[in-house]
């Protein structure tokens, strides 16, 4: 019985190689499509308003999970391109990495979704992502002040990410 | 790099650090006491205690998947297997199992043989039609709800009503897809 | 914790309410873990049995620092109070921009708390009476994620 906070975070922080300072940036979406969280450490270069931003990433996100369901060459009955999914249903991607940058990405069955940008020869960071879903259960979902479903402005939130991000190798 | 399986309920609840058991069974009786003076109407407060679970359970869900280790919920009866063995665990330290299920699958009943919300209660002639234990269909439902299972709850058996375990019915209405939320020419 | 967003509409009502739950819980607990007790001999025994016995059988930890003016105020510091340990503001709207947006920044940073807070100084409240004696108990959350709780005993 813990309705009343203050755990540990599990799992046990992901061990780091070499030092960090490689996350450009990172978006939580939840499953209506909202972006709960915008973060950035290092991204030179903004083409887009923030909006629009946002709009692009869930729109690849969206599109991309859709099609590696479709190419599943694994499972029979599947769902026509573009048909909405339920959250956890069909398989998807967890990263994918072009010649600038990486990007990693995690859906909760509650349909969470994290992502994080970081130059391009960081290494598997699933692990680092499940711990950043747990940094948001412990200090945004148990904020009493947090009301669900709203953009995120936790300060306690955004000391603990902006430091564990920074650790990321 | 291997999965990683679901951790069991009894793992996790070793793990987190609780909540004094006493306080929190009184403070759950000293809520719905509060909630009867001030609402007079059973039905009322059987309905503010669902409310409250459900505004509850939408954020335990998080949790929930995160200690746990679930990466999918997307057959209803693996889900409804896995709130009962390893959620009822984690949060209230009892074990909950699943029975009932009907044909089609679609509904079944969620056992609880022990419930720490009733330590010490018994209720008065007064509160004929009190569902006490009424937050934790309102926990569950919020809790399907974020994983995209529309439920709709009701209790069978309640021990403070002389029965011999609780009983929660969880019927499944339907399943909602995740829609693309904006408009093409936006 | 989360439950308190009943009465949202009402901040007055709600913080009576709440209050008035954390004081039955306060006194029923108070009343379990003073049974084999022998009776306190004056306000400040009784306190610092808030303080030692009390607090660690509900947060495992002591009250951190006690202060008095002995005149019947007590001030009891827990410097990492478990309830409020996840609780953190908008940054955006602290320091800001002119003298009146922080003014009004640094009122909402101090009630939104205070509303999660009613629980506990009715416990507090609850405990006390249940030994006998008549306070007002009152919580600043100023210094989160430290937590002070004045109580003024009633003569």
């Amino acid at each position: 019985m813990q309705f009343f906070g203050g755990t540990e975070i599990s799992p046990s922080l992901p061990a780091s190689t070499a030092s960090g300072n490689n996350g450009h940036m990172m978006y939580v979406f939840n499953r209506n499509g909202v972006c709960l969280l915008y973060r950035e450490w290092n991204r030179p270069l903004h083409t887009l308003n923030q909006q629009q931003d946002h709009k692009l990433m869930f729109g690849l996100l969206f599109s991309l999970k859709s099609l590696t369901a479709k190419m599943d060459p694994t499972t029979p009955d599947k769902a026509n391109l573009g048909v909405p999914q339920l959250p956890g249903q069909g398989c998807s991607f967890h990263s994918f990495r072009t010649n600038t940058y990486k990007l990693t990405f995690m859906e909760s069955p509650s349909g969470i979704k994290i992502i994080l940008v970081t130059h391009p020869r960081t290494g598997d960071l699933r692990e680092s992502l499940k711990y950043i879903y747990n940094l948001y259960v412990e200090y945004v979902v148990k904020n009493p002040l947090y009301t669900p479903g709203t953009p995120i402005r936790c300060e306690l939130f955004n000391t603990t990410l902006d430091q564990y991000v920074r650790s990321i190798s | 790099m291997p999965p990683v399986g679901p951790r069991s309920g009894d793992a996790i609840f070793a793990n987190v650090e609780r909540v004094n058991a006493e306080l929190f069974t009184l403070t759950y009786g000293a809520i719905v006491r509060q909630l009867l003076t001030d609402l007079e109407e059973v039905e009322e407060v059987n309905k503010q205690l669902d409310q409250m679970g459900y505004n509850i359970g939408i954020r335990l869900i998080d949790e929930f998947l995160a200690k746990s280790n679930v990466s999918r919920c997307v057959d209803f009866k693996e889900t409804a297997e896995v709130i009962a063995k390893v959620g009822f665990k984690m949060f209230l330290g009892v074990t909950a199992s699943v029975t009932n299920w009907d044909a089609d699958g679609t509904c079944c009943s969620i056992v609880l043989e022990d419930n720490p919300l009733v330590d010490f209660v018994e209720l008065p002639d007064t509160c004929q039609g009190l569902y006490y234990c009424n937050i934790l269909s309102g926990v569950v439902r919020g809790a399907l709800e974020m994983v995209s299972m529309k439920t709709e709850i009701s209790w069978i058996r309640d021990m403070l009503r002389g029965d011999d375990a609780f009983e929660l019915q969880v019927k499944l209405l339907k399943q909602i897809p995740e829609e693309y939320p904006y408009k093409d020419d936006e | 914790m989360y439950c308190n967003r009943l009465y949202a509409n009402k901040p007055e009502l709600a913080a009576s309410r709440i209050d008035a739950i954390g004081y039955q819980v306060g006194h029923q607990l108070s009343e379990r873990y003073t049974m084999e007790r022998p009776r306190f001999t004056d306000h400040l025994d009784a306190i610092k049995f808030i303080c030692k016995d009390f607090w660690s059988e509900l947060f495992k930890k002591q009250i951190d620092n006690l202060k008095t003016n002995h005149r019947g105020t007590f001030v009891l510091q827990d410097n990492r109070f478990r309830w409020v340990s996840r609780m953190s503001l908008d940054p955006s709207e602290n320091g800001d921009l002119s003298q009146e947006n922080a003014e009004a920044a640094e009122n909402k940073a101090v009630q939104e708390p205070n509303m999660h807070l009613h629980f506990s100084c009715g416990v507090i409240k609850g405990a006390l009476h249940n030994l006998g004696i008549a306070c007002a108990v009152s919580a600043d959350p100023s210094q989160l994620p430290a937590c002070s709780f004045v109580v003024r005993i009633k003569p």
